[in-house]
């Protein structure tokens, strides 16, 4: 079967914060329809290579192809615009604003036109953001927060989405519920690059892995080939 | 004499309602102190001088020419000065501010010296007198002027797209960029509306009092006083507390001593900063320790 062309193309990414090196030389593909699931220590590079396709970063050398356009050092608007939709680590929502507001934002540089059609889609995916939708999102919780999160970069109808820690700081109840929510945006056929530390959710949503060390790529393949042996993993990982 | 008052007061206070909203939309986009706003707010009002008396404009076109020329050089000066050096110190940014501020103030210098120049009247209409009350054109225009403009800001930033956007921005400038939203363009916007809503202060104040080129400096501080009891941050807040600001100037001065008028800005601060830091509207600095 013919390998589909690379939605996402990596290629010797080098990213630093002043003169301290993240990545160095991280290469790597996300295909169209995938999850694909950074794993790492902290520090190993996986934000930050999540903020350098995004444009928070501007990479020093290296390649960011977004369907064979070069991304690398575009600002973040222009990148969103290509359909390069983040959530973040933070959420980074609009607290004093309603769910429906920061919804709607979502769709006011892409996705427009179907706004009120995806609106209605992401009520029926999120049924508790709807009964929520005249709240400030301040007052909801950290499971709903995350929920408004993914709900308003799916807004924008993302070709890529990016999920940064979806799990981070949520009871294991919604941590279940996030992988709930991955497997609908799979079944969706969303294309997604996940980073994530809680490693049971990294290996039941992604199809693939790769584990990133010292901003270098030193692992990666099928998630299911790798079944049962997730210690294997988790030893390349940390030691 | 309380009504009397206290219709001054409010007159008073819509300027400084007006300069405190405009510093806080600043304030709110970039986080940047604007310490040259004062300055900005006399060009403004310099320029309406310069285009009713020397090029003879009406009024009305001639403020509207003002703002249009500081909504201008506010997005240039943030363009120029400011956003090449955000990542820097705080203390760098208000520095330029303030250096940008001497220099509107040094070029008005330049031109009128220390010299106080009478700006016509603009709404030389009848007193209406309701009672003992006494509402002058002046007041009326002032009044009617901001209100009116206020509703405008007010209802764009409430129930329109682009006010959502901007709310967006001031709320949490990375989520606004994660939702494809140019920041950097709405920051210029933000500093363009900033000196235009500060000009417009000093464009109103005009035909009320004498001009000269040092009048920025107590507006900024009245502008200071109305941020700090409204709440730093709070939109509505600075509105309010220019009000109230503008009241309690006249009340200290009649009921105490007219000497107060001039300190009021600052006791007003003190107190606040004292009692109630976040001010009316302003909110709680939670620090996790």
């Amino acid at each position: 079967m013919d390998t589909p062309e690379p939605l996402l193309k990596i290629r010797d990414l080098h990213v630093g914060y002043g003169k301290k090196p993240i990545l160095r030389g991280a290469s790597y593909d996300v295909v169209p329809g995938e999850c694909l699931t950074l794993l790492g220590a902290n520090g190993s590079g996986k934000s930050t290579s999540m903020n350098a396709i995004c444009g928070f970063v501007r990479p020093s050398a290296g390649s960011v192809l977004f369907d064979g356009q070069e991304t690398a050092g575009l600002p973040p608007h222009r990148i969103f615009a290509l359909g390069i939709a983040q959530v973040s680590q933070a959420r980074d929502l609009f607290p004093d604003l309603t769910v429906e507001d920061n919804l709607r934002l979502g769709a006011m540089r892409r996705g427009g036109k179907e706004l009120a059609q995806t609106l209605a889609h992401i009520y029926d995916r999120f049924p508790r953001l709807k009964e929520r939708r005249k709240q400030a999102t301040r007052t909801l919780s950290g499971g709903e927060q995350q929920m408004v999160a993914i709900g308003r970069a799916l807004m924008s109808r993302p070709r890529l989405l990016l999920l940064d820690e979806p799990s981070g700081g949520l009871s294991p109840q919604f941590c279940e519920e996030i992988a709930r929510i991955i497997d609908t945006l799979k079944e969706d056929g969303v294309t997604m690059l996940m980073v994530e530390q809680n490693l049971n959710l990294a290996f039941r949503a992604a199809d693939r892995f790769i584990v990133l060390r010292d901003g270098e790529v030193v692992d990666g393949g099928d998630v299911r080939a790798m079944a049962g042996d997730h210690d294997a993993i988790v030893r390349n990982i940390y030691l | 004499m309380l009504m009397q008052l206290t219709l001054g007061g409010l007159s008073q206070g819509m300027i400084y309602a007006l300069i405190a909203l405009s510093l806080t939309v600043v304030y709110r986009s970039t986080t940047v102190v604007n310490f040259g706003h004062g300055d900005f707010v006399m060009a403004g009002a310099f320029l309406s001088y310069v285009l009713v008396v020397l090029a003879g404009v009406a009024f009305l076109p001639a403020a509207a020419l003002a703002m249009i020329a500081m909504f201008v050089l506010g997005v240039m000066f943030n363009r120029g000065l400011i956003r090449p050096i955000r990542g820097g110190p705080h203390i760098g940014l208000a520095l330029m501010c303030i250096a940008a501020g001497y220099l509107l103030r040094g070029i008005a210098r330049m031109v009128w010296g220390r010299e106080v120049l009478p700006m016509p009247p603009v709404f030389d209409m009848d007193p209406i007198f309701v009672g003992d009350l006494v509402i002058t054109g002046d007041a009326v225009f002032i009044i009617g002027t901001v209100l009116v403009l206020l509703l405008l800001f007010f209802g764009l930033m409430a129930l329109t797209d682009l006010g959502k956007m901007v709310q967006a921005v001031y709320q949490s400038p990375r989520g606004a960029r994660l939702i494809g939203l140019n920041v950097d363009r709405f920051n210029d916007f933000s500093w363009g509306v900033g000196a235009a809503l500060g000009a417009l202060g000093g464009i109103l104040v005009a035909p009320v009092s004498l001009l000269h080129p040092d009048l920025g400096a107590s507006f900024l501080i009245k502008g200071f006083a109305a941020m700090t009891l409204g709440g730093f941050g709070s939109l509505g807040g600075a509105v309010l507390g220019g009000v109230l600001l503008g009241i309690a100037e006249q009340y200290a001065g009649a009921y105490l001593d007219t000497a107060l008028i001039e300190i009021t800005a600052y006791v007003v601060i003190v107190a606040v900063l004292f009692i109630r830091p976040q001010g009316l509207f302003g909110r709680k600095a939670v620090v996790k320790v």
